[in-house]
């Protein structure tokens, strides 16, 4: 009969390399019309970073995200990047993006200052406006300053920037150090039925709460985080590499490696805890990886809440759920001495 | 909103009927199904772009069937290429011999790893061959690789590539590997390419104070990131002796290093397109076959081609390290967890690729989101003659999580505590040490825990 269980997946995880350097640089270009273009030499992965970062130098130059794109992934054309890599694009490349687009922001102000008959440091930039802070009704659109700044005052308004998150070397004796800038927590929480006469595993739903400090766009964070669980179903439950007696992989195909298809994917419950990181474009860190962090362990968990067999080798394979099934109902037949 | 659903149905419409008439060609959408306004969702266009449900701009092409993938693009005159694999875990190559390929017709040139100039690459350690020269680390190593006018000519002139391999001893299981006297993969170093520690407190006098002692051996298995688009890449190496190279590729900045210094080229030379990703998840983090088709494409003075195989991504990409974890806990009665030792051993293939920062991550997560005082962890990481393991989504923290979440849930069911309550009671608050004794910031760890518990609807049960 089918046996309900439940688990929890608790973990964390850091944004960025582990102490190593990993520059990002980015380019802003405010164009003649107060619309801008963002060069970044990271690459989309499929996660959405780059409407992400778009979002960053929107958010920096007061405009919308419509209003940015993004030039991507050519070394002819873009700034170093260390690229999709580490969950770190949103962080790193997300900081140089902020800082390039502030410096292209500071020229504007340069511009816009005498336009206005104030100091650049008394303006903002806000709803495709440049306007005295707290006084919005006296204002310029950017498209106006930008054209002014490029073709009036000959100096059109580029940033370009770089950031490196900041890390303290680990000793060699003791691993003590700050490898990371900074981490990301998240707990999954996985309610299954497992079939005690077969030991099928169905994982029914996940309730899934993560932290990425702010999130730029909550969307594409639902989206890895229902990503992440994918991936995590597959390690908890199926996908194994299989090697023979000569060290050659016996299913290099789809035929016969096993992995999740939407008919195996659970209800997902998707919270994003609020977070702020001081370090962060507008208090933002990252989300990729973790996101399959914490799946198989919430799995594995419930499959020991709703059968008690502790499975301690992935996958929990059918076959391997039932065998650990009969082991325990064969150890309490046995007779008492 | 009326019109826009018009719009959309008559789309969808459309596509249908176009690939009824010719499933052989790709869906072509007609001029007609795009909107006379370009739709663009609200939420990209408020100010105040920060926290907007914004729509990605690939989004509309990706749903169309649109996005032109690198299997999409054909460079004029373009050859296809094919690499030989091993078949064979560890061997030395006594000759190759590709004159009955490069006969073939159709066949434009054949490429082998003594002709690569520096014929290494690695983010750490710079271990892998392009082409495997004189020895075979893995099966899926490659051995040569062939440039022909079409895919299928290329695919036989492999099975006319005769290598003759010396086999040698090999060794498969990371436990095995560890021993003294086990067949050194890279010889004559050590299989245990690299190890990290991470020590805080004293675990022996953190054990001694504890109520009771849990233990428990976790391990898990070796797992491809099965991108639905495959390692692929056009290399097209000009008469101005100038280099460019499309790639599926989520690092262009390290792979033009990586081609530079195995083609011995100055990087203003070489040109690093990275096309749109069919998925990435860490296995398109560094170059794989580039070099070897940017060579084909000198010989030939044609832009080449080349596509793993569905096989090749298994036997020939990077993959998740298997992990054999220890865990010894010192807990008190009321479940504070007072110590923590772990031994992790890392499965680390042919090949160090991403394993070293597979290492570290795993070594500084493994003891989990909690405040503990004494903590050891000793990683390794070793050789086998198998599939190299590299980065895969989650840099070896999904292993370590499984382990140490299983582990505690034996903890709370040995001690009969909520599983909830216990991670509550242990889990890291603003300010607190890391086992690294770096000061934590921003944590919400314990948000999360009742986040989750809450939207679950958690009884406790103890």
């Amino acid at each position: 009969m089918k046996r309900r269980g439940r688990g929890i997946g608790c973990m964390w995880y850091p944004i960025g390399f582990t102490v190593d350097a990993n520059p990002s640089a980015a380019t802003v270009k405010v164009n003649e019309d107060g619309t801008a273009t963002v060069l970044t030499g990271t690459v989309e992965t499929g996660q959405g970073a780059l409407t992400v970062l778009g979002q960053i130098a929107a958010e920096a130059l007061g405009i919308a995200t419509d209003d940015v794109h993004v030039v991507s992934g050519d070394t002819d054309v873009t700034p170093m990047d260390t690229g999709a890599i580490a969950s770190r694009t949103t962080y790193v490349t997300g900081n140089a993006i902020y800082l390039a687009a502030e410096a292209a922001k500071a020229i504007l102000f340069e511009a816009a200052a005498p336009m206005l008959g104030v100091k650049p440091s008394q303006l903002e930039a806000k709803d495709r406006m440049i306007q005295v802070k707290n006084f919005p009704q006296r204002a310029v659109t950017i498209g106006e300053v930008a054209f002014r700044s490029q073709v009036v005052l000959g100096q059109p308004a580029i940033g370009s920037a770089t950031w490196n998150p900041p890390t303290v070397a680990m000793d060699p004796e003791t691993g003590q150090g700050k490898p990371f800038a900074t981490y990301v927590y998240a707990t999954q929480i996985a309610e299954v039925d497992v079939d005690d006469e077969t030991g099928e595993v169905e994982v029914l739903r996940i309730c899934a709460a993560h932290d990425c400090g702010t999130a730029i766009n909550p969307m594409l964070v639902e989206g890895q985080v229902e990503g992440g669980i994918s991936m995590g179903v597959g390690m908890a439950l199926q996908e194994e590499m299989l090697f023979d007696a000569n060290g050659r992989i016996v299913n290099p195909s789809l035929t016969n490696y096993i992995m999740p298809t939407s008919l195996d994917m659970p209800e997902i419950h998707v919270d994003i805890v609020q977070g702020f990181d001081p370090t962060g474009p507008f208090g933002a860190k990252g989300v990729g990886e973790p996101t399959a962090v914490p799946t198989a362990a919430a799995i594995l968990n419930a499959i020991h809440d709703a059968v008690g067999v502790r499975i301690t080798a992935l996958p929990a394979t059918a076959e391997k759920v039932l065998a650990a099934i009969k082991a325990k109902k064969g150890a309490l037949k046995q007779i008492p001495r | 909103m009326d019109d826009k659903t018009e719009v959309l149905e008559r789309e969808q419409l459309d596509i249908e009927i176009l690939r009824d008439v010719n499933l052989r060609l790709p869906a072509v959408v007609p001029r007609e199904a795009f909107p006379a306004v370009p739709l663009t969702v609200d939420a990209r266009l408020q100010t105040r772009a920060v926290g907007q449900r914004a729509t990605r701009p690939d989004c509309r092409m990706h749903g169309l069937g649109q996005t032109k993938y690198i299997d999409d693009i054909k460079l004029p005159g373009m050859l296809y290429a094919r690499i030989k694999r091993a078949g064979i875990s560890s061997a030395r190559i006594k000759c190759i011999d590709t004159s009955a390929a490069e006969a073939m017709p159709g066949v434009m040139a054949v490429v082998i790893g003594e002709e690569i100039p520096v014929n290494s690459f690695g983010p750490t350690f710079q271990d892998q061959p392009v082409l495997a020269a004189d020895r075979v680390f893995h099966a899926g190593d490659g051995v040569a690789a062939v440039a022909a006018v079409t895919e299928q000519i290329a695919n036989e002139a492999l099975e006319k590539i005769v290598v003759e391999y010396e086999p040698l001893p090999a060794v498969f299981d990371p436990i095995d590997a560890m021993r003294d006297d086990a067949p050194k993969v890279h010889a004559p170093n050590s299989n245990i390419y690299a190890t990290k520690v991470v020590r805080k407190g004293d675990v022996e006098k953190g054990f001694a104070e504890s109520d009771h002692i849990f233990e428990g051996r976790f391990s898990t298995q070796m797992i491809e990131h099965v991108s639905l688009e495959p390692h692929a890449a056009i290399a097209d190496w000009d008469a101005t002796g100038r280099l460019t190279i499309y790639a599926t590729i989520g690092r262009i900045t390290l792979a033009r290093a990586d081609m530079a210094r195995t083609l011995k080229l100055p990087m203003s030379r070489i040109r690093l397109i990275g096309t749109t990703v069919g998925g990435n998840f860490g296995g398109k983090n560094e170059i794989s076959q580039e070099p070897a088709l940017a060579l084909l494409s000198k010989k030939t003075g044609r832009p080449v081609k080349g596509v793993f195989t569905r096989s090749e991504e298994f036997t020939s990409s990077t993959t998740r390290h298997p992990i054999i974890m220890d865990y010894k806990s010192g807990v008190t009665k009321e479940g504070r967890i007072v110590a923590r030792q772990i031994r992790l051993v890392l499965d680390g293939g042919a090949y160090c690729s991403w394993s070293a920062t597979t290492l570290g991550k795993a070594c500084i997560l493994s003891p989990g989101p909690y405040k503990i005082d004494n903590v050891l962890t000793e990683a390794f990481v070793v050789y086998t003659n198998k599939t190299m393991t590299g980065a895969m989504r989650g840099f070896g923290a999904p292993q370590v999580c499984f382990a140490y979440e299983s582990h505690m849930d034996d903890i709370a069911k040995g001690l009969g505590k909520d599983q909830l309550e216990i991670r509550l009671l242990n889990a890291f608050d603003e300010g607190s040490s890391s086992p690294t004794g770096q000061v934590l910031h921003s944590v919400v760890v314990k948000e999360t825990l009742n986040k989750a518990a809450a939207r679950f609807g958690w009884e406790s049960q103890s």
